[in-house]
């Protein structure tokens, strides 16, 4: 049996591989591996006091850095019953929008926008002076000044604390930013275009995987209570284990988002079928793109971004400067806490077990891309299934991967090998 | 060392967050510039380009080095390197992911199950202990800047030198707050290398040490501080061994 191997997969986060394995001319099986080494951080927590986690557990992922920090705050504040002031809410908030954008961008215009000019990298098409490159590097440079502004620091951000956040930042620096986010919502469609065109991306079959997502009822949001889910009713957070299916330590031979309702997609556009099904404007394209309408579905989650971050700053501006920025009473206690946020590529949970000095003596989070997986490879088995050409094969292959916006590194809970 | 642009840049990453070489894409208005003297080769994060055995004029090496087939790649690539260059508190002390405490199989088996017990990995080790290294970049993770001045000290034929100050310098010339005296809060800058502009002590955060540690420190005075302060001896420890215990000063080299 003839073996194709793609080695590394390039323009993705983290070191992974693909194994097409061929009977015939035909694709007869596809192994995804995640090849990261083990960083351990579920165990590296344990013993550390909890107003150390975040910091800690941030270093899982620098694109993702900011969504990993203020999910943990929230499971550890949850496991405390602490109340964070809505000032520091809102600051989280547009944080959390500063990675968002920060990540779609880099996605589209890094590692997408390549693939559509039949070019290597964004640092090629600066030398063609792509205009298009640099605009959209203009667009990851407002998520990161958001990022700056709100967290302090554009990886590993420091302004979130246990209880609440740092500072407030200066007034002058929240204007700015509000003045330069209604600039790109005039902009932004142009920008959009040309990642709409169906032609740009390799042929298709139908998305796999059960649509997996935390938000709200009545409001697209990155963060919410619940897990929503195409073929089950929504449950709340804490009850992820069972629905995703994460094996017990007791029987783990094999460690992944196994549970019934699965295989499961989650992700921009994971996010947006979900919210159409509770009836929420949140549209993506008409065309059948497959997977790689994820891409466009990002791009619908930017122009939402840059609106609702609008919203933030307004609320902001207008805020009693005076108003606490941390909780009141923030004392250690015994607890457990569970917060399920939407990173750029998915879901994302943490967990936390915390004796009454506040010490973590049990965590378990669970990563987007240990989440999807599973369906890559069944995705490029569906897609690629009647192709018999090789390099079509290996590079379509690695297309297929880089649509999902995996993200290796936060996978710290990845099963060595997925196969279709 | 003399160099003809464009140069050939590599980029290698071991265990690590991505955050060194995010850093660099995060260069965002200075990527057109670097486009006119750098081209990629070998860079999986940003670029499809690779040549392969062909030589590179600088490679930057992120992240510890944890499992043998690390260690194969970091020796080839030294081997058709003119430079190596570590970059990011993981390549140059270990970084965070040293913390790991005890037998790392149990470790593992207690995350991933059976399977997790026969991963061929050791303890995170700092890139030096395997190769030469020609230029170290500290950081969790490095500013912007310090990548530009980097490459561009390189092509003129030099390095950027080390920093011999500690972050509490930056912080006096900023006129900051001291948060370890004023606020009894606690904060690493005495220890801790400058080169960050004393960020996170500027915005109020105390310093957590990413930077490394800056030559001919004062730890005994520090550790009365942090004593001072009212810590106890292990959220002392805790909090200086973050980035990777001794040799941590590494920075110097």
């Amino acid at each position: 049996m003839a073996r194709l191997i793609v080695d590394p997969l390039t323009r993705v986060e983290g070191h992974g591989r693909v194994e097409l394995l061929l009977e015939g001319d035909r694709l007869h099986d596809v192994k995804v591996r995640l090849l990261e080494s083990p960083r351990l951080f579920e165990t590296l927590v344990v013993g550390r006091r909890y107003d150390e986690v975040p910091d800690l557990i941030c270093r899982i992922c620098a694109i993702c850095s900011a969504v990993h920090k203020l999910t943990s705050l929230q499971a550890l504040e949850k496991a405390m019953d602490v109340v964070v002031p809505p000032m520091a809410v809102t600051l989280r908030e547009l944080l959390l929008l500063g990675g968002h954008i920060q990540s779609h961008a880099l996605h589209l215009f890094c590692l997408i926008l390549p693939d559509l000019r039949d070019s290597t990298d964004v640092v090629d098409l600066l030398r063609q002076e792509d205009s298009l490159a640099k605009g959209g590097l203009g667009l990851k440079a407002l998520g990161n000044r958001i990022q700056q502004v709100a967290g302090g620091r554009i990886i590993h951000p420091i302004n979130p604390v246990f209880g609440g956040v740092a500072y407030s930042p200066e007034r002058s620096e929240l204007e700015a930013l509000a003045a330069e986010l209604s600039n790109w919502r005039r902009d932004w469609p142009d920008f959009a275009k040309s990642f709409l065109q169906a032609g740009n991306y390799p042929e298709s079959s139908r998305v796999l995987g059960n649509a997996v997502a935390t938000g709200q009822a009545d409001a697209f949001t990155l963060t919410g209570e619940h897990l929503w889910h195409e073929k089950t009713a929504a449950v709340p957070a804490s009850d992820y284990a069972s629905l995703l299916g994460e094996r017990s330590r007791e029987d783990s031979h094999a460690k992944d988002a196994a549970g019934e309702a699965g295989p499961f997609l989650t992700g921009a556009l994971a996010r947006a079928r979900l919210a159409a099904g509770r009836g929420l404007p949140m549209t993506i394209s008409e065309d059948n793109l497959g997977i790689h309408e994820n891409n466009i579905a990002q791009l619908r989650e930017i122009e939402w971004a840059l609106q609702r971050a609008g919203q933030l700053l307004d609320l902001l501006l207008g805020a009693d400067r005076a108003e606490p920025l941390q909780a009141q009473h923030k004392a250690p206690h015994a607890g457990v806490g569970t917060a399920a946020v939407e990173a750029p590529r998915g879901l994302l949970v943490h967990h936390y077990v915390v004796d009454e000095w506040g010490t973590v003596v049990a965590a378990d989070i669970v990563t987007p891309t240990s989440i999807n997986q599973r369906v890559m490879a069944a995705q490029i088995m569906a897609d690629l299934a009647d192709e018999q050409n090789h390099q079509r094969l290996m590079a379509v292959a690695e297309r297929i991967v880089r649509a999902y916006d995996p993200c290796i590194s936060c996978a710290v809970h990845l099963v060595p090998v997925a196969a279709s | 060392m003399k160099f003809k642009t464009p140069i050939k840049l590599a980029w290698l990453r071991f265990t690590s967050c991505s955050g060194c070489q995010l850093m660099f894409v995060n260069c965002e208005s200075s990527l057109a510039a670097l486009a006119k003297i750098v081209v990629l080769d070998t860079f999986p994060l940003v670029s499809s380009a690779s040549s392969m055995n062909e030589p590179v004029d600088i490679t930057l090496v992120e992240g510890s080095v944890s499992t043998p087939s690390e260690i194969e790649r970091l020796l080839s690539i030294r081997r058709k390197s003119r430079l190596l260059v570590a970059i990011g508190a993981c390549a140059l002390t270990g970084g965070v992911n040293t913390l790991v405490k005890g037998e790392r199989s149990m470790s593992l088996a207690e995350i991933y199950g059976d399977q997790g017990a026969d991963w061929d990995t050791f303890s995170p080790q700092p890139v030096h202990h395997f190769v030469k290294v020609d230029g170290q970049i500290p950081g969790c993770p490095p500013e912007r800047h310090e990548l530009l001045e980097s490459i561009g000290a390189i092509l003129q034929g030099g390095w950027r030198g080390h920093q011999v100050m500690p972050v509490c310098m930056e912080c006096r010339s900023n006129e900051n707050r001291c948060l370890l005296t004023e606020d009894h809060a606690p904060c690493l800058g005495p220890v801790t290398a400058a080169g960050c502009n004393a960020l996170c002590p500027g915005l109020g955060v105390p310093c957590e040490g990413c930077r490394g540690e800056v030559s001919e420190s004062n730890r005994d005075e520090l550790l009365n501080l942090l004593i001072e302060a009212g810590l106890s001896e292990q959220e002392i420890r805790h909090r200086l061994e973050r980035f990777g215990e001794a040799p941590y000063g590494q920075a110097d080299r």
